[in-house]
């Protein structure tokens, strides 16, 4: 700031009119803002507010781009009153809120246990973070050699342990398919989780469990009564992530079923890429990725609401 | 009670955000085609007017780029070099471009529809031409192109690519699908060759209970664009077609014979269940594993069953063309696949796009695609002799009936999904064949009358 005040604020006294250095400074604040305000409205508000145009449109491509049709809610109805996009949300929802929830859980038990084990802690977040850091795309590609009902791993585990006599269509059948996917996204999402709930768990200050051991409380009182309250911050944090990384699940089934069998494992976020680049509606397709939009900031309200709700009760 | 303000004044923020934008919508329509007009005059020399007018490329020069995606490694390679020799002054540069089908549309539609002048020339699937022709991905070629220029290709291949009148793509290579079967193991327990579907089925059962492989007949039934070419072909042979006078028609008899028959296959034990998985490579490597008797795959599959590396089957395959049902006829339908040409309607470099064209779909390029497996598309060289020494499959083709898949509307691949994803859901067992038809049937109907998800 200090450097650029002599200059600057002559030149803007100059042209505006203006005396106060309170506005210059003001001023100055603004213009350096700006570069990076530019790469916002770029990046993050043009293609949002220019979908949300789109939506509202007839788009043709022509020779010459994209030409617009104004047709109201025209797209929205028929979003709408498609079941393949009911069936989609539903989809989606229940997925994400299954994942998530499981996913929290499993977090949570094994940031705990890992907290306690002091030696090993480090070496196993470095094991945990590689199904994490791995790309999905090629996870999801294993996890197709696993689930493969011809030569597939998993098969050959179970049956040589005689848990199953014939092998089975995990990825072939509605329901096992629903759940491998689940699977492979717990696999692969749990280590983030992890690592959110340890730093949280190291914020929380030693003395409070002291003193909760001389207050005679057991290990079950001082994990409700504090670790559990210091914790909600980092859980609504690592669940927030997680709701709106699970609403937007695409590569996982994209590899594995395609969506299929039928349409059973096709999410919201497949289904606006398939309407948007395999069928060139845009204008539809504009409409499914804006009612995703709304969905996942509804879906992270309540899932703030919520918690925040659960977590004041308990802890007065 | 800080949170509620804030959620609140997050909705108003985006409720106001909404409210401006559809205020805004009515001028941003106007704004952005007259953007598009004047831009339209600048850079577009092609079409200017809609009129034909037939381009001269005999002197043609410059660079343009290709978008190429065969699956063997070095073809497009062979090709360019070819091409550059005969014309040195044009230069073509490869653009490689992702196998998957559909991602590769996507990236295409993605530089095309957003102005770009490259690539000049891309490789696009046969069924494309009517919906790129709808959305102007193509550069309609007949306008450009003398009629004479159409003569070369075999019967059937360019109204392929003709959408309302205009042809859109020149024909590449062909492609269509076989039986491919074990002729060890039909020997060993002494069956015929079958003719028909009923006898692939039960030879199958035969060989599988004696012990000779573990699978009888692997094909593609996953949740895709490979499933409706398969059904097609089981719906031609039954008597059935998708569409009859622009409507759906799979409520018929023929229909349900087609998906119950597919169905069969696996409730007997014939195909494995995990078939509603399958695409072309994993049906094709169960069969190359030795793991199947008879596998229904495109031409290619014939090179790949011959490779030692990849294959435990070399010298054990046999190739005919594809069954019927009994009692309709002698063969059966197979597919039309293969892939075209297409011109980019941006490009800066007409003549030499369709000097490209006009080579790559003459007797030299075609021989070189020929001697590759890939089906030649020029009616010279597809009626040729020597043709059948490239690869047995050649030598069947006159025997095979040809079956197109309903791809003239601009709404062919939700008519596809249709299809693929109530047949995929009727192979899996969890819907009725009767009520799969019914629903693909219903939702081919909506797609096309209103264009839907």
């Amino acid at each position: 700031m200090g450097t650029g005040a002599p200059e600057s604020p002559n030149v803007l006294v100059r042209s505006r009119g203006a005396s106060h250095l309170q506005r210059t400074d003001k001023r100055a604040g603004l213009s350096l803002l700006t570069p990076a305000g530019i790469v916002i409205l770029a990046v993050t508000i043009f293609p949002i507010v220019y979908s949300v145009i789109m939506s509202f449109n007839n788009i043709q491509i022509t020779q010459n781009g994209f030409r617009f049709q104004f047709n109201g809610l025209q797209n929205y109805k028929q979003v709408y009153s498609a079941p393949l996009f009911w069936h989609s949300v539903w989809f989606t929802v229940y997925y994400s809120i299954i994942t998530v929830a499981v996913e929290l859980f499993l977090g949570l038990l094994i940031a705990l246990a890992i907290q306690n084990v002091e030696r090993l802690k480090s070496v196993s977040i470095v094991i945990m973070l590689i199904p994490w850091a791995l790309i999905t795309v090629i996870s999801a590609q294993m996890w197709s050699y696993i689930y493969n009902g011809v030569y597939g791993v998993l098969n050959a585990i179970l049956q040589q342990l005689h848990l199953i006599h014939a092998p089975v269509n995990w990825l072939g059948q509605p329901t096992t398919a629903v759940i491998s996917l689940m699977i492979a996204d717990i696999w692969k999402t749990t280590p983030f989780v992890v690592i959110i709930l340890v730093s949280g768990l190291q914020m929380i200050p030693k003395d409070y469990y002291e003193a909760a051991r001389i207050d005679g409380a057991n290990s079950w009182q001082s994990f409700w009564s504090v670790t559990f309250p210091q914790l909600r911050g980092s859980i609504a944090l690592a669940g927030l992530f997680r709701i709106l990384q699970a609403f937007g699940i695409f590569d996982l089934p994209f590899v594995l079923t395609q969506g299929g069998p039928g349409t059973a494992t096709t999410s919201i976020a497949m289904l606006g890429e398939e309407t948007l680049f395999t069928n060139l509606h845009f204008g539809l397709g504009a409409a499914v990725a804006v009612s995703t939009v709304i969905l996942i900031l509804g879906a992270c309200l309540i899932f703030l609401s919520a918690f925040r709700g659960m977590v004041g009760e308990e802890a007065q | 009670m800080k949170h509620r303000k804030k959620a609140i004044s997050l909705i108003v923020m985006g409720t106001s955000a909404v409210a401006l934008v559809v205020g805004c919508s009515a001028n941003t329509t106007q704004s952005t085609g007259q953007g598009n007009a004047s831009s339209g005059t600048a850079s577009v020399k092609v079409n200017s007017t809609g009129s034909s007018h037939v381009v001269n490329y005999k002197n043609a020069s410059g660079t343009i780029v290709w978008a190429e995606s065969f699956t063997t490694g070095n073809l497009a390679n062979e090709l360019v070099k070819a091409f550059e020799k005969k014309y040195p002054k044009i230069k073509v540069k490869l653009q490689v471009q992702p196998s998957d089908t559909d991602t590769n549309r996507a990236t295409l539609t993605t530089a095309i529809s957003g102005g770009s002048s490259t690539p000049d020339v891309y490789m696009g699937d046969v069924i494309w031409p009517a919906q790129f022709a709808n959305s102007q991905l193509a550069a309609p070629l007949s306008d450009y192109l003398p009629k004479s220029f159409w003569n070369r290709f075999s019967n059937g291949l360019v109204s392929g690519a003709t959408y309302n009148g205009k042809v859109y793509a020149a024909p590449l290579f062909a492609d269509t699908a076989f039986l491919y079967y074990r002729k060890d193991l039909l020997a060993k327990y002494h069956l015929p060759v079958p003719k028909t579907w009923e006898q692939v089925k039960s030879e199958a059962a035969q060989i599988q209970k004696a012990g000779g492989a573990r699978y009888g007949f692997v094909w593609q039934g996953a949740d895709y664009e490979g499933l409706t070419c398969d059904f097609d072909e089981y719906l031609a042979d039954a008597g059935g077609q998708v569409l009859k006078n622009g409507k759906a028609d799979l409520t018929s008899p023929a229909a349900n014979k087609a998906l119950s028959f597919m169905r069969s296959l696996i409730t007997s034990g014939v195909t494995p269940k995990t078939v509603d998985t399958f695409q072309e490579s994993q049906s094709e490597n169960v069969f190359t594993q030795g793991n199947a008797v008879f596998l229904r795959n495109w031409s290619y599959a014939w090179s790949d069953s011959q490779t030692p590396s990849t294959s435990k089957v070399v010298g054990k395959v046999g190739v005919t063309a594809l069954p019927t049902f009994a009692g309709h006829g002698s063969s059966g339908y197979s597919t039309v696949g293969g892939w075209d040409l297409y011109v980019n309607p941006h490009t800066k470099d007409l003549p030499a796009a369709l000097q490209f064209l006009d080579w790559m779909t003459g007797t030299q390029a075609q021989s070189i695609l020929a001697e590759n497996s890939e089906m030649p598309t020029n009616k010279t060289v597809a009626d040729s002799k020597s043709l059948a020494k490239y690869s047995p499959v050649f030598a069947l083709l006159p025997k095979v009936k040809f079956v197109s898949r309903p791809s003239q509307t601009p709404e062919y691949p939700s008519v596809s999904k249709a299809i693929y994803d109530n047949v995929n859901e009727a192979l899996a067992g969890s819907i009725s064949v009767s009520k799969a038809l019914s629903l693909a049937n219903q939702q081919i109907d909506n797609a096309q009358s209103s264009g839907g998800l």
